[in-house]
């Protein structure tokens, strides 16, 4: 049973295609990663999965239904999503965010305030504003509010930038808790090519079609990650095999 | 812990509610007032503290709500022209009909108030939406534009017409009194209760629109639903006061430093702080140079333009988008 499946989808702004003919199928637990290039489509591919954009060709399904036929409630309890860009210019505190998150979905919360900022490292900052916290905190009060929501499926857009190496590693290990306590389904775009090979599975676009997908240790070789960046094949990515 | 704010702030009010019940051009004490000083009390002073009440009141929600839906900590309906645009179809009006009717002053106001709204959100937008420095631009640009047909259209009109011009663009509450107080103070309330009502769509939006559809809302309508609060509000200020600077600035700052950013608690309190600031404003406005009285806008633009330009200083540096 998948909880995101897209189907031949396309999209295009204006005239330009931005996503071609992609299709997958997201499980439930999985934690799937999205590799591209800047511009590549990864956003796109992410809020076209939110609901956010409507495929020009083409189906997203959220648990069975397309993910525009659900309800705002209903959508918000079901999926949560984090786009890349986050800012918040009025002096929210973080334990507002979380408040936040909670209230857009129905009552039966997975987890509760304490946990959410426990998870993301956060406990005891519920009255800091977010203001007098580094950016890759306030990334983490984001993700909190995304988890308050209680989705069972998570659409995150780079939400590893900016964070230093220790909470790279303790986010992911995070989400992959969820994954497997509460068979979170999880869509996260990243850059950094070590640290994907952490995930379940990886989704690898260019030009916003579907170059690769399966587990990183297979489909991560040099010539795929050439072929996806356009490098130079005389160049050799560190940590990567043939 | 929670409610501690909120005593603290109804605790001010009722200070500055008994000093402008005493101060004016002659000092009363209001626990014991003669015939003629209870005149003075209950003619002068008490409609005047109501409007000043309202009016702030309607400021300060307006602002909280104007700085939410735009994402710009320095927006109000002042400097985002609302309140020109308000205050100049309500001009027409009062010069039509001398001011009979008593809906006609505060709908003019209202439907100047959304007719400039529009305006200046569709010239504050390019392609990726509603960007914060075009709109405050848009917004400040409009401000002078309408300002400036209220002031011709004020001269034409009457021999006395650029004096009553002045002091309504000037924001003085000497010629208040109780017939526009029901019709505004329905507007306000209206206003005020359906901003509270889309508080979820306040917090939200302050967070941009994609995060506000990820939370289930759609932030197109609650936008919309918000501008229109906040219309109302603005109208139900300038009818009852005219054009009143940066009481909507300043306040949800204020408030936003005591209780945090979130719209449940922020409105309430901007609208107790609003009515308070608007008061005192008025309050010293009449009592320190008698018998000359400075306009309540004048009062409260000499404390709030310097602290427009440091939070300016401050939100470049901090890095404002």
């Amino acid at each position: 049973m998948s909880s995101l499946r897209f189907d031949q989808v396309c999209f295009s702004y204006g005239n330009a295609p931005c996503v071609v003919q992609f299709s997958c199928n997201l499980a439930k637990g999985e934690l799937v990663g999205l590799i591209g290039a800047n511009g590549s489509g990864k956003s796109t591919l992410l809020r076209l999965g939110a609901g956010l954009l409507t495929p020009t060709v083409g189906q997203v399904e959220l648990d069975g239904k397309p993910v525009r036929s659900w309800k705002g409630e209903e959508r918000a309890t079901r999926l949560g999503y984090l786009p890349q860009s986050i800012e918040a210019p009025l002096p929210f505190r973080v334990g507002e965010l979380v408040e936040m998150g909670r209230a857009a979905a129905r009552k039966d919360h997975l987890l509760s305030c304490q946990e959410v900022l426990a998870a993301v490292g956060l406990d005891g900052h519920e009255q800091t504003p977010l203001s007098q916290i580094s950016g890759g905190e306030r990334r983490r009060a984001f993700i909190a509010m995304i988890l308050a929501q209680g989705g069972k499926t998570l659409l995150l857009d780079e939400p590893l930038a900016g964070l230093d190496l220790r909470y790279q590693y303790e986010l992911l290990t995070l989400l992959r808790g969820l994954c497997q306590t509460h068979n979170l389904t999880i869509l996260l775009s990243l850059h950094d090519l070590i640290l994907a090979r952490n995930l379940d599975r990886l989704l690898v676009i260019r030009q916003g079609q579907l170059l690769a997908d399966g587990l990183p240790t297979e489909i991560l070789t040099q010539q795929l990650v050439q072929q996806t960046f356009d490098l130079d094949p005389r160049f050799q990515v560190v940590g990567i095999g043939e | 812990m929670k409610r501690h704010p909120l005593f603290i702030m109804l605790g001010c009010l009722v200070l500055v509610l008994l000093l402008s019940l005493s101060l004016g051009q002659q000092t009363v004490n209001p626990f014991n007032l003669d015939p003629l000083q209870l005149k003075i009390v209950l003619d002068l002073r008490l409609p005047r503290i109501v409007v000043a009440l309202l009016m702030g009141g309607s400021l300060g929600v307006a602002g909280a709500i104007l700085q939410g839906v735009f994402r710009n900590p320095l927006a109000d309906p002042y400097v985002l022209g609302t309140s020109s645009g308000a205050a100049l179809a309500a001009a027409f009006g009062l010069l039509a009909t001398q001011g009979t009717g008593i809906w006609l002053v505060p709908g003019l106001a209202l439907a100047g108030a959304l007719v400039t709204s529009a305006v200046v959100v569709s010239l504050g937008r390019d392609a990726w939406g509603v960007r914060a420095e075009r709109l405050l631009l848009a917004g400040v640009g409009m401000g002078f534009f309408l300002s400036a047909i209220l002031m011709l259209v004020m001269s034409l009109a009457q021999a006395d017409g650029v004096k009553r011009a002045l002091l309504w663009m000037a924001g003085d509450l000497a010629g208040a009194d109780w017939s526009v107080v029901p019709v505004a103070g329905l507007l306000m309330l209206i206003g005020f209760v359906l901003a509270l009502a889309r508080r979820r769509g306040l917090n939200a939006l302050a967070l941009g629109d994609e995060v506000a559809f990820g939370l289930g809302l759609e932030p197109g309508r609650e936008r919309a639903l918000l501008v229109l609060a906040a219309s109302l509000l603005t109208a139900a200020a300038v009818a009852l006061g005219g054009i009143v600077g940066f009481v909507g600035l300043m306040v949800p700052h204020g408030v936003r430093a005591l209780v945090g950013a979130d719209a449940r608690r922020v409105l309430p309190l901007s609208a107790i702080g609003g009515g308070m600031l608007l008061c005192l404003a008025d309050t010293v406005g009449r009592s320190v140079l008698p018998p000359v009285e400075i306009p309540a806008g004048v009062v409260t633009a000499l404390i709030g333009a310097p602290w427009f330009l440091i939070m300016l200083r401050r939100a470049t540096n901090g890095g404002m988008r």
